[in-house]
């Protein structure tokens, strides 16, 4: 599996903002709900801009959100 | 699995399946000019056929997933594999370029070329199903 070097509380969040689907999530940013599955397991980094626009829709920040876990290649 | 990772599959297997069987055939058999374009006809629709029969039925079971448009992810996925294949593509073009003047067969370098691009295709495909199965960060 490709390496994870950006983490996130997506899925903890999700659940936080009134167990908000994969799908629903996706649908208010504008992704399929496969892609925020990928994003969750560490398959994908966000655009900046998704990033924020996931960020938002969690009503967090976005160091709330991501974690930049290093430089490691 | 996301839409365009099942067309991929899709299309993936149906190519290697049909180009096979003709790579196969006619390296086995000699054939005559019109067999060779009969047999080419044949496959090349049958596997167009079945690409789009199969796509219609997976749209057809799929709840609206078909219709949504490409994300972010699948684009950048898409990218990387038409980046990949370009590759095979152009080792392959100047590999027939190269054996051209050494060959009077018309229908060697056709072939030679078709694999080219056979081969590209299914490196596209194959990097493009790698890349949803294991991860692609873009």
């Amino acid at each position: 599996m490709a390496e994870a070097r950006i983490s996130n509380q997506i899925r903890t969040l999700r659940f936080l903002a009134g167990e908000m689907t994969q799908a629903e999530l996706g649908a208010k940013i504008g992704v399929t709900r496969q892609t925020i599955a990928a994003i969750e397991q560490g398959k994908y980094s966000p655009t900046l801009e998704a990033a924020f626009r996931i960020a938002a829709a969690l009503g967090k920040s976005l160091d709330e959100v991501f974690k930049w876990e290093g430089c490691g290649r | 699995m996301a839409w365009l990772e099942k067309t991929a599959w899709v299309t993936l297997a149906a190519m290697l399946v049909a180009y096979s069987v003709y790579f196969t055939v006619i390296s086995l058999t000699p054939l005559s000019t019109f067999s060779m374009l009969a047999l080419f006809g044949a496959v090349m629709v049958i596997q167009v056929v079945v690409v789009i029969v199969v796509i219609a039925v997976l749209a057809a079971l799929s709840s609206g997933e078909a219709r949504a448009k490409p994300d972010e992810r699948d684009r950048a996925i898409a990218r990387r594999g038409a980046s990949t294949a370009y590759y095979v593509l152009m080792a392959g073009v100047i590999t027939v370029g190269v054996i051209m003047p050494f060959n009077r067969s018309g229908w060697s370098l056709v072939n030679a070329a078709l694999f080219a691009l056979v081969s590209a295709e299914t490196v596209r495909q194959l990097v493009i199903v790698a890349s949803y199965r294991r991860g692609w960060h873009g």
